[in-house]
């Protein structure tokens, strides 16, 4: 028997039909995932949506976390802005938590959608870190410069 | 047994503007759900008793049976004791010899089940999405005759006996009633009616009046005036039964009672705000605690309830983009705007656990609805985060390039320069930080193998990925000399050879989360004192955590060449574009030089020129 939170279990029964209405508007979620053929579409919407299923299961954070860090670089990557990055995952969140809804399984729609606030907030710590790393880089060229400017 | 819950039931009758007496009898009777039309005929009185005595014998029969037949059989049975009384009836006296009755009956089982049974020619219809359909077919003569191909429709419609019918209840001790299963929509409406409503009035007509909207009662009269316009040449009966309407949806619930109720507890919102120390921010420094309070804690709250009323996100967005916007552009740090927000947060979360306390369902509603609000203000936030991050890095180039202008910098093609890819990305691997692992003893070792033993046996054998990386697990986290060098050796042989995109690295990262899952939850299927199970997780935790950073290391090394092209490319677009301010500059001086030299009051071929300038 299945140990799993009945929320986790309702999520992975309803995950076929979150992909595929995922699928279906893929484009309209991010122009470079409407780009990609099914397959690859399929692949990429798929993990975000497996780690989905393990971050309700676990409730880890920390997981999470770690998860969108790799994400957020991959798409980096990819020259994807994090603001881009960010909208596409909660896209993601709320279009699942309306097929939730649609459902009627009200209390999976509700955790679907904290999900996706606690997935904006770590994006936002994340893009606030980096913006921290890069202001300190920027102090400590800036002061290099004034270092090496002729007097 | 009471009446479905939303059902609307409505009859009326009128003896029309030709006859003198109505014959025509109704049956509305909610606490049975039974409702029916009946037409009577035979001279001297006889039709009208015909169908007051069918009615009566339905209703008695209805009433005493009805808790013991089921709905269908008890319909039909009905039927039949109506036609058996008025048969008996008959016999009574010769002028009532030939008398009889039409019925058309519904019996409602609850609010989407029906049953309607019918004998001659009074009719049942539908009306569901706006349009009419017939649920009954006249038992004529004429109609018989359609059926058997013997007339077209169009030859029944002239037919002088058109009206004479083929069944009825009264004719014989019994009849054949039809019957037919009805699944009621929400919304849907039924019509009984006798021939003196259809035969005076179009069907186009009918199904207007009935869609129309109006309270089945308002309905009933208008069929019956439209029937008395059309000529009322019959008496004319109604009865009109209204399925209760859909439930309204979720969105329509947030949008009025949401909405209302989330306003209604603003000074709760405020005063757990101001618990939350909200004037106390940073953010609101400078300003009287309550203007602080009046400013961020209740434009929040009434931008969500906007936003609430009209099912959209704009002004939470809008005040997420000022507030941010504003802290922003004072250089505001993250932490304070996080902070902020969090206490907004506890005092919406706050408004809407009372909220479903008093009222679960349409709480429930309203905390999905408020959650959506708040990833909206976290997306405006996330958005101006972005956009400050893409500025810092453009001056951060723009720095950067200044910089190598200022030092001597040797060419980034020179063989002797070291390349990213040459210098270490992992800092723990230097050799003069040797890390050991001195905690590590045999009762430990026993216990990290055994639950990975038992995560293995969890995991299915399609998982090839997952069983390598619980392998490479157990190899870390039972090696002894504490080094990262099994970390790092397992990471080479699980990153063999990928592509570095999402197909290629997403699935590794994905089964290192999934190992994580899977030996958090064996370990608690160990043999072991709660001690030793604690350390076998930090063990295997320390061990994922190698493994993760060596794979990451790996990736960075692979995403590397591009890194290092991608700050060449920048660098040449500074050069770029400092040539082409230059041109610019140079261009700007060349035509203020040829607007002074240039006489241009002269015509074209006149004004000389400044080629030797140039």
């Amino acid at each position: 028997m299945s140990t799993a939170p009945p929320v986790a279990r309702a999520y992975d029964t309803l995950r076929p039909n979150i992909l595929q209405r995922l699928l279906d508007m893929r484009a309209s979620l991010d122009p470079s995932l409407g780009r990609l053929d099914d397959a690859a579409a399929r692949a990429q919407i798929g993990a975000v949506l497996d780690h989905l299923g393990n971050f309700i299961a676990t409730g880890d954070l920390g997981l999470h976390r770690a998860f969108l860090h790799t994400f957020l670089a991959m798409r980096a990557a990819e020259a994807q802005s994090p603001a881009a990055v960010l909208a596409m995952l909660v896209a993601i969140g709320d279009t699942a938590a309306q097929v939730a809804q649609d459902d009627g399984t009200g209390e999976l729609a509700l955790v679907l959608t904290r999900v996706t606030a606690s997935t904006a907030r770590a994006i936002n710590d994340l893009i606030a870190e980096e913006l921290d790393r890069r202001l300190a880089q920027w102090r400590e060229l800036a002061a290099r410069e004034r270092e090496e400017a002729p007097t | 047994m009471s009446p479905p819950p939303g059902v609307r039931v409505a009859g009326d009758s009128h003896v029309g503007k030709v006859r003198t007496a109505n014959e025509d009898s109704l049956v509305v009777d909610a606490a049975r759900g039974l409702y029916a039309v009946l037409d009577g005929m035979g001279g001297a009185s006889a039709g009208d008793l015909a169908s007051q005595t069918a009615r009566d014998a339905i209703v008695d029969f209805v009433v005493q049976r009805r808790l013991t037949m089921e709905p269908r059989a008890l319909l039909e049975a009905a039927i039949q004791a109506g036609c058996t009384a008025v048969w008996n009836c008959a016999q009574l006296s010769r002028e009532r010899h030939g008398m009889g009755t039409t019925v058309v009956a519904c019996l409602l089982i609850d609010a989407t089940r029906a049953v309607i049974g019918h004998v001659g020619d009074s009719r049942a219809y539908l009306l569901r999405g706006g349009r009419l359909q017939a649920l009954t077919r006249d038992h004529t003569i004429v109609e018989e005759l359609v059926d058997r191909g013997l007339l077209s429709p169009e030859e029944a419609e002239r037919h002088p006996y058109k009206n004479v019918l083929s069944r009825n209840l009264g004719a014989k001790p019994d009849t054949k009633v039809d019957l037919l299963d009805v699944e009621l929509r929400p919304g849907d409406r039924l019509l009984l009616c006798s021939d003196g409503l259809y035969g005076y009035a179009s069907t186009e007509a009918i199904q207007y009046l009935l869609g129309s909207g109006d309270a089945p009662n308002q309905v009933a009269r208008d069929l019956i005036d439209l029937a008395l316009r059309g000529g009322g040449g019959d008496n004319v009966s109604t009865l009109v039964i209204e399925a209760p309407p859909a439930a309204p949806s979720s969105t329509q619930v947030v949008r009025t009672s949401g909405a209302v109720a989330w306003w209604q507890l603003r000074q709760r919102f405020m005063h757990v705000a101001r618990e939350g120390g909200l004037a106390d921010n940073p953010i609101c420094r400078g300003l009287d605690p309550e203007e602080a309070l009046d400013l961020v804690g209740l434009s929040l709250c009434e931008a969500i309830f906007h936003d609430l009323e009209k099912s959209t996100g704009v002004n939470v967005w809008t005040f997420a983009q000022n507030l941010a916007g504003g802290w922003f552009a004072r250089s505001g740090e993250w932490a304070p705007l996080r902070a902020l927000m969090d206490i907004l947060v506890r005092a919406a979360r706050t408004v809407v656990d009372e909220i479903r306390t008093l009222e679960p369902s349409l709480g429930f509603l309203l905390d999905v609805a408020v959650s959506r609000a708040l990833v909206v203000a976290e997306l405006a936030i996330g958005g101006l985060l972005a956009e400050r991050l893409r500025e810092v890095d453009s001056d951060l180039i723009q720095l950067h390039a200044a910089v190598m202008d200022t030092i001597d910098q040797p060419s980034l093609d020179s063989d002797d320069t070291p390349k990213f890819v040459d210098s270490p990305t992992i800092p723990f691997l230097r050799p003069d930080r040797p890390v050991t692992n001195s905690g590590i003893n045999a009762e430990l070792v026993s216990a990290i193998e055994k639950t990975l033993t038992i995560a293995r046996a969890r995991t299915s054998p399609r998982a090839e990925l997952l069983r390598q990386i619980l392998v490479a697990l157990e190899t870390i986290a039972t090696d002894t000399s504490g080094n990262f060098a099994s970390a790092v050796l397992a990471a080479r042989e699980l990153y063999g050879v990928r592509s570095v995109d999402d197909a290629g690295i997403m699935p590794l990262f994905d089964a290192l989360d999934q190992a994580r899952i899977i030996t958090a939850a064996s370990v608690h299927q160990i043999t072991a004192t709660d001690a030793l199970r604690a350390k076998t997780l930090g063990a295997i935790s320390a061990a994922h955590q190698r493994l993760v950073s060596a794979m990451t290391g790996l990736v960075l090394e692979a995403v590397a060449p591009f890194s290092e092209r991608l700050r060449e490319v920048q660098a040449e677009t500074v050069a770029l574009r400092d040539r082409v301010a230059h041109a610019e500059g140079k261009r700007a001086q060349l035509e203020r030089k040829f607007a002074t030299t240039i006489d241009q009051s002269q015509p074209w071929e006149q004004r000389g020129t400044t080629e030797s300038e140039w």
